[in-house]
């Protein structure tokens, strides 16, 4: 007979003479003990220790002091790294190369293993010799180093599943367990969700049923990366993060946005955060306002499919382009830890929607027709593959935010991204206000107001314009530039977003991750536009030739209130 | 004068050569290179158009005593690739007794990192000095360094820290850049004096010898991860560090002792732990429990030494033993740490497998944890690039040298 063992319990205290509860009627009735300062001593040693003018010192948790101060970066703890839709385009482009520069480059641990799921019928060797040959494409350091090449092959395995069998599942436990036992894993698992959207539901629902979310003690981390979209829109994200939070609890779960990866835009948290002297200048006292571009010059790229679900509001401005805005508006944390940063982008979120945008002023939509992009002829977006000729998809978004907070109050956003325009280009530009006083009045001399513009790519970097006289007997005043870029002051290769994330992943950091709460609320703001504009089918598409900067309403915007889009 | 060469992309490429014998020499070559017109390429499709200095960062002042030292640098430093410092100052100093000399090559090296990055140029002075003027580095080097620009003075070999010669370099300097597991003899006695030298000083220090062993910190701290492991941490009773030598007898002051002394130094600062008794040779019998012409032969090797530090509440015993091994003398071979904590006891053994750092731990006697770290030898290149792209003292650092000098002791103690 199993017995079950019983949690000893604290004996109860007798207390001698306990107070009534009801005072005598001859007696006035007790006055209500104040309550309990929350730092009041508690025990006798604590109250001898008060009147002695000392406090008992609390204990500490303890922390390993040995890992204070050292630049190596933490090798993860042994693990395996579950990724479903492994046979993808996404696991071969990002994921797959982002695993072997880290373990080309020592930063994943000797007792790593990758088990690569997918629904086609391979074998171990005929998916490696399928990862090679994505990594021989695909590697951002070519050729390919055949050492390292040989050892992160032999950590890779492949099982293949059909995500609607749940007895596929009760396999793939087994199978961890094995691995665990096999390779020293010790039951550290995360999960990545390379798949198509729509399975992410099912597949965690799936991992819950089998128990594969359990952190039991002993038994090792369990986390799991899901790829953005994160919904198609408000309610769907809802959803979606409801099944995931009936499995995974939140801090298990790591929300990729490969944006929040990349080195350039990591290293606005320390432009900002880390100098003294742009943060005095960095509210609406200064600021006249914000412009974010996420420019491409490339089409949908085969994705016509997936782009007609999803367009440029989906895309990129509900996340990327908000991400942007957050880490440029937001108040400094007071930790660099994962929840004080969300906490802070969270609150720029909710200051955006507390005045919800007019899609019929605030936001304007594009999409491409034929034209010119980089000296060649491109076609226009109703004509790619696997797109409606009749689509309605924009492949432009241009919006006006306002952030009703009060560093940022009065100080416009404008953020605009699209598809096929002239040149790649992602930047953040501060523009500061005019002098309060033109001392330089005449016609041609006045210089401009100063501008701080944020390269994030290419040409990684950061420029300021300035007014500067031109040499000379007369007053010329002209706008000069100071400009830094990245590629001359560190000539290094910086690493790609997919392996930061990944490591970050897999030590447990999740400040480059976004939050359930920040995906609800980028979606609150994007919403409401997607829906006006279901509602109202454009009468113009396409309104913009390819190889141009978006839709002429896209220029008003800030026309309107008498400024300009930066010309690139 | 300008020099034609193809343009490799990822491969510095030299640009500008000239001969100079005097610092004004020097100067005027560095004003032509970059005020002229001679150093122009053709970027973005626009000819013509100047080819910028680096935007930043650094000089760097390598100090070579020898000529073969010299030579060895300048080659460390072409591999930099795409990590040069804005001015490099090699120099090279000779003959100190006889007449003095001086003697300058200006060179301009430029580099496309990428086949989408602009070209960008750094300056590399060799200077070749003799006599009186080779004695005062700071004389040649102050008026070559670019000003606002953070200063490294780069010394391989044996740097003789407390002269005025180097005090006056150091003195203008941000950073000193040293190995210290090449110094002869065991190294302690100038470890004691760099350790002096960052006292004394704002100087900040990259140590080979210690970066090297920076997979190993990760190994030792990765145990301690573990929160069963984790209460231990503050109960540690013994530390045992074995390192190679060739030496037959290992007798101290035979080998290089600088990388295991800095295991240590670090355990000791990140712990707290104070000196109780500095290190000093071993005495007693050699090991082995054996008699007779067996015992004998095997207690020729030394016992190493040893030294108590204290965590307040009891001593931590420390041993540095050697062992005979084909390893390059004074490489650390294993690291052994003993903690006791309410009866309770923690071993870790921590060794050195080819490129691999493997770590055990047994929790009363019974196996715990292993786990393996990939620690590839990190050349000279590597080590370099990281020492000058680093920023300010690095806290590890500065309390492993310190630690470690206290635990060697003063001048004139045991070790």
């Amino acid at each position: 007979m199993a017995v079950t063992r019983q949690p000893k319990r604290a004996a109860t205290p007798k207390v001698k003479d306990p107070a009534p509860l009801v005072a005598p009627p001859d007696q006035p009735i007790p006055a209500q003990p104040a309550p309990r300062p929350k730092d009041a001593p508690k025990t006798m040693k604590e109250l001898r220790l008060a009147r002695a003018g000392k406090r008992a010192s609390r204990a500490k948790p303890a922390t390993n002091v040995l890992r204070d101060g050292l630049r190596l970066a933490r090798i993860p703890d042994p693990s395996i790294l579950v990724l479903f839709g492994a046979t993808g385009d996404l696991a071969h482009r990002k994921v797959l190369p982002a695993l072997y520069h880290l373990w080309r480059t020592d930063l994943l641990p000797h007792e790593f293993r990758v088990l690569a799921i997918g629904r086609r019928p391979f074998d171990d060797e005929t998916f490696r010799a399928d990862v090679k040959a994505s990594l021989e494409k695909f590697s951002r350091l070519l050729p390919l180093d055949t050492a390292a090449w040989r050892s992160f092959q032999e950590r890779i395995t492949y099982q293949h599943l059909d995500f609607e069998d749940p007895a596929g599942f009760d396999s793939l436990a087994t199978r961890l367990e094995t691995i665990d036992q096999e390779h020293g894993t010790r039951g550290n698992r995360l999960f990545y969700l390379a798949t198509q959207p729509s399975q992410f539901a099912d597949l965690v629902g799936q991992l819950g049923r089998v128990g594969l979310d359990h952190e039991r003690l002993e038994s090792g981390w369990r986390r799991i990366v899901i790829e953005k979209p994160f919904g198609h829109d408000l309610d769907s994200a809802k959803r979606l993060n409801r099944e995931v939070g009936k499995v995974f609890r939140e801090s298990q779960v790591y929300r990729i946005d490969h944006y929040l990866g990349k080195e350039t835009v990591r290293n606005l948290l320390v432009f900002r955060f880390g100098n003294g002297i742009f943060e005095p200048l960095w509210n609406r006292r200064y600021v006249d306002h914000v412009q974010i571009t996420v420019a491409e010059s490339i089409g949908i790229e085969n994705r016509g499919a997936f782009y007609e679900q999803t367009g440029a509001s989906r895309d990129v401005l509900q996340n990327h382009l908000l991400q942007l805005v957050c880490l440029i508006a937001m108040e400094p944390p007071a930790t660099f830890e994962a929840n004080a940063l969300r906490d802070e982008k969270v609150k720029v979120l909710r200051a955006i929607s507390s005045d919800p945008l007019d899609p019929a002023t605030d936001a304007v939509r594009g999409q491409y027709g034929p034209g010119w992009v980089a000296a060649t002829q491109v076609p226009g977006y109703r004509k790619e593959a696997e797109v409606d000729p009749a689509s309605e998809t924009e492949t432009f978004v241009a919006a006006r935010l306002t952030i009703d907070d009060w560093r940022w109050s009065g100080v416009p956003f404008y953020v605009r991204t699209g598809k096929r325009l002239p040149k790649r280009a992602t930047e953040i530009a501060i523009q500061y206000r005019e002098v309060p006083h033109r001392l330089f009045k005449e016609e041609g001399i006045a210089p401009d107001a100063n501008l701080l513009a944020i390269r994030i790519q290419p040409d990684e970097g950061i420029m300021l314009r300035f007014g500067a006289k031109v040499p000379g007997l007369q007053l010329d005043v002209r706008a000069v530039t100071m400009d830094f870029t990245y590629g001359s002051a560190f000539n290094v290769d910086s690493p790609d977003a997919y392996e930061t994330l990944i490591l970050d992943a897999l030590q447990g950091d999740a400040s480059l991750f976004t939050r359930a709460d920040e995906v609800e609320e980028a979606w609150g703001i994007v919403d409401p536009i997607i829906s006006a504009w279901a509602d109202s089918p454009p009468p113009d598409f396409p309104n913009y030739d390819a190889g141009t900067w978006g839709p002429e309403a896209a220029d008003d915007l800030p026309v309107r209130d008498g400024r300009r889009w930066r010309r690139f | 004068m300008t020099v034609e060469a193809p343009i490799k992309i990822g491969e510095p490429v030299l640009r500008w050569s000239a001969r100079a014998h005097s610092i004004a020499e020097i100067e005027s070559e560095l004003a032509r290179i970059w005020s002229g017109q001679d150093l122009t390429a053709t970027i973005d499709g626009e000819p013509g158009r100047h080819i910028p200095a680096r935007t930043s960062v650094m000089n760097l002042v390598v100090v070579a005593r020898r000529p073969e030292l010299a030579e060895r640098c300048a080659a460390t430093m072409q591999l930099l690739t795409g990590r040069h410092p804005s001015r490099t100052i090699v120099i090279n100093s000779a003959d100190p007794d006889g007449p003095s000399w001086f003697n300058a090559r200006v060179e301009a090296h430029c580099i496309v990192p990428r086949e989408d990055a602009p070209e960008t140029c750094a300056e590399t002075i060799h200077v070749t000095c003799g006599g009186e003027a080779g004695l005062h580095l700071a004389a040649i080097a102050t008026p070559l360094i670019v000003h606002d620009l953070p200063v490294t003075v780069w010394w391989p070999g044996e740097p003789p820290l407390m002269t005025r010669s180097a005090r006056d370099l150091l003195d203008g300097a941000d950073r000193l850049i040293v190995d210290g597991s090449s110094w002869t003899g065991d190294g302690l006695a100038r470890l004691r004096e760099m350790a002096r030298l960052v006292e004394t000083s704002d100087l900040a220090v990259s140590d080979f010898a210690l970066a090297r062993q920076s997979r190993w910190r990760e190994a030792i701290a990765s145990i301690f991860d573990d929160q069963d492991f984790l209460p231990y941490l503050r109960s540690l009773r013994r530390i045992a560090v074995t390192y190679s030598t060739h030496d037959e007898t290992g007798a101290p002051g035979s080998t290089n002792l600088v990388k295991p002394v800095y295991h240590v130094g670090w355990l000791a600062s990140r712990l707290g732990l104070s000196v109780h008794k500095p290190l000093a040779p071993v005495t007693g019998h050699g090991h082995g429990h054996g008699h007779g012409a067996a015992r004998a032969a095997r207690s020729v090797m030394s016992r190493g030494v040893a030294a108590t530090l204290s965590d307040g509440r009891g001593e931590v015993a420390v041993v540095v033993r050697p062992v005979a091994s084909q390893t390059p003398a004074g490489t650390t071979l294993r690291v052994e740490l003993l903690a006791e904590r309410r009866g309770s006891e923690l071993r870790a053994d921590v060794t050195a497998e080819a490129e691999t750092v493997h770590v055990r731990v047994w929790q009363d006697g019974v196996e715990a944890m292993e786990r393996h770290f990939r620690a590839p030898r990190r050349t000279e290149v590597e080590l370099l690039a990281e020492a000058i792209e680093s920023g300010r003292r690095d806290p590890v650092a500065v309390g492993a040298l310190r630690s470690a000098a206290a635990i060697i002791g003063p001048a004139g103690s045991g070790a």
